[in-house]
């Protein structure tokens, strides 16, 4: 009896027109962050998106304290829709000085997998990124990362990020900045 | 490679000329230097370790810098903390690799030497190889510092026996302080965590621009700040209102318009509660003055290396890592009797303003870095900086206790820093420090004095 009811609460596999379908968003995303086209990101961003990259201390394994979901704890970013609005005007206003010369970014988005959630409209999505920065003469740094999305089918906006957590793999932050998004 | 000279005694003064306003840039570049401030700033001052809420329970600890000695901060069984080196005497490898949590014993990976967490020795792995008069364990423990000391929530610790004791220390900055760490009866805590970076660039250069400049804001953070407020520039500063504190090396630069800070934090909610609920209890508890500074366009720093921004409630310290890097180390300070709503609030706003993605903070650490990385040109390090914006404006202020400078667009209190800096640095021992007039209200609970030098 058990067996027949997880039989059928088991989700399908995501189809191969699915999982290409992402990887193609997920590159075109990685596209737009690196030519800074951040009006049409946010035209990817779901209304209650939340965005989150909580900060990661080191601690001993039997330690269990909640750094991930425990949204209390300092975060890099910790962002709904209009947080992140916030953010990306500061480029707008053309007096964000450090930011010009401008930056030079590629985004490497790998290890993609998709699943189907409860929600039919709705899929978990794994990947991995690779973030280099390179600036002004030779001011460079790399970001790793595991990010975990859920994208959600919209009749009129097609797919839209609802939510993203991403875990970078840094405890110290080798960055003198952050005018990036992951 | 060089021996290195324990004792260097020379003579700093020539690297700056505070009279005139100057310093060289060398200061912010030399190794040597670098390796004498090590010992003689922070092996000598009383260094922030760590608040009071952050190790609530015995065995609760977390692992910092004192200079770039990494040490061990650890809550006792009857509640008093401990301040060891994070160090093996055995063969001196770390004995904590954790930033925080709770132990029972730290252990030694190489041999297994293993400490309470008191730091004393309490035995090893195969013990039995060491013979009668091998070693005594109770001279073998984990290095303590000389004194830990406690101000109203906030740890410091110092490696140095002859240090004055954390009031005097701290001295007439005390009435400023207080405008953080007790404005509200249930005290402060720092919540969330800690967020860590690392930023090319010198360490002076993150304490000097909290603990006076802010004159850069409104240009470096015009964007920050209109990003943040629907488009609005930064705030007015009204020059005759506004001050520059300095004692003893710890400074604070303030408005009397009691919001500007809390405007840039861009959270409306934290605005009416300040407003509405806070303000008029924090003006019974340290009087009107005081209750319109905090909130108020404003930065702060203790001298040598902790920041804070009154009202926008970032805290941090700058741990040095080599004369060209530093490490940035940032909390959130509330108070603790806040609703869980508008310390949520003003997480979020910290974060968005002063994480290393925020709209403020993102802009400094490229200045700081190559206001640094520049010196590496011979001729240019030859070169001075000018310091005296200013210089004309000091007065005797009937209720401000410290060295006061009229207007917040000043490098009054950079220079209070620096003279700090000097006297530290070509002094022997704190018995040749001077107290440059940082310590009249000495004895007194800082607290009460309402009027600040007229209470007295």
């Amino acid at each position: 009896m058990n067996a027949v009811i997880q039989e059928t609460e088991k989700l399908p596999v995501a189809s191969s027109d699915l999982v290409c379908e992402i990887q193609q968003l997920l590159y075109r995303e990685a596209r737009l962050m690196d030519a800074e086209r951040y009006d049409e990101w946010v035209e990817m961003l779901a209304d209650d998106i939340h965005y989150h990259m909580p900060g990661i201390e080191t601690r001993y394994r039997r330690d269990k304290t909640d750094q991930v979901t425990d949204l209390k704890r300092m975060a890099y970013y910790n962002d709904g829709l209009e947080d992140l609005k916030k953010r990306l005007r500061r480029l707008e206003t053309g007096t964000a000085w450090s930011e010009d010369p401008a930056t030079r970014y590629v985004h490497m988005i790998g290890n993609i997998e998709v699943e189907h959630t409860a929600k039919a409209d709705e899929y978990r999505v794994y990947s991995t990124f690779i973030a280099y920065r390179n600036r002004n003469e030779r001011d460079e740094d790399c970001l790793y990362g595991n990010r975990e999305d859920l994208w959600r089918r919209s009749p009129t906006k097609g797919l839209q990020l609802v939510k993203r957590r991403i875990i970078l793999k840094q405890n110290v932050l080798l960055s003198k900045n952050l005018n990036i998004y992951l | 490679m060089k021996l290195e000279d324990l004792n260097p005694r020379r003579d700093y003064s020539s690297f700056m000329d505070l009279d005139e306003g100057w310093l060289s840039r060398r200061i912010f570049h030399d190794q040597d230097i670098y390796e004498a401030e090590m010992r003689n700033i922070f092996a000598r001052c009383w260094l922030f370790v760590a608040h009071e809420t952050q190790l609530p329970k015995p065995g609760d600890f977390l692992t910092t810098y004192m200079g770039e000695d990494a040490v061990i901060v650890c809550r006792q069984k009857d509640m008093s903390i401990k301040v060891f080196i994070n160090s093996c005497p055995h063969r001196g490898n770390r004995v904590c690799f954790a930033d925080a949590g709770n132990a029972r014993r730290f252990v030694c990976n190489y041999h297994g030497w293993g400490f309470d967490t008191a730091g004393r020795l309490q035995g090893m792995h195969e013990e039995y190889c060491y013979d009668p008069g091998d070693i005594d364990k109770s001279k073998w423990g984990l290095r303590q510092v000389a004194k830990v000391g406690s101000y109203k929530g906030l740890i410091f610790a110092t490696f140095d026996p002859g240090a004055p004791s954390l009031e005097d220390y701290l001295g007439d900055y005390r009435w400023y302080l207080d405008c953080i760490v007790d404005n509200d009866e249930g005290g402060t805590e720092l919540i969330g965590g800690c967020i860590k970076s690392i930023i090319p660039a010198n360490w002076k250069f993150g304490v000097e621009n909290f603990i006076g400049d802010a004159y850069h804001a409104g240009w470096t953070h015009d964007s920050g700040t209109r990003a943040m407020n629907d488009g609005n520039p930064f705030p007015p500063v009204d020059m005759e209102n506004s001050f520059h504190a300095s004692a003893n090396g710890h400074g604070h630069e303030f408005g009397l318009e009691g919001v500007g800070n809390i405007f840039l934090l861009g959270r409306p909610k934290v605005m009416d509660y300040y407003c509405s609920v806070l303000r008029p209890r924090m003006a019974k508890r340290l009087g009107e003055q005081r209750s319109m500074i905090f909130g108020s366009v404003a930065s702060a720093s203790i001298f040598p290396n902790v920041s804070y921004l009154p009202g926008i409630s970032t805290f941090r310290t700058w741990l040095p890592k080599g004369p060209m890097h530093l490490e940035l180390r940032t909390w959130v300070i509330v108070n603790r009797d806040m609703p869980d709503e508008i310390k949520d609030e003003i997480a979020t706003g910290v974060m968005q303003t002063f994480g290393p993605g925020g709209a403020f903070e993102m802009d400094d650490g490229e200045n700081w870095e190559n206001c640094t990385v520049n010196n590496r040109g011979v001729v240019t390090r030859e070169e001075r900086l000018h310091y005296r914006c200013g210089i004309g404006r000091k007065l005797d202020h009937p209720e401000y206790p410290g060295t006061i400078y009229r207007g917040q667009y000043n490098d009054a209190n950079q220079r209070g820093f620096y003279r700090r800096w000097q006297d530290l640095m070509n002094a022997g021992s704190w018995a040749d420090v001077p107290d440059r007039g940082g310590n009249r209200l000495k004895g007194r609970e800082t607290r009460d004095l309402h009027k600040g030098l007229l209470s007295l």
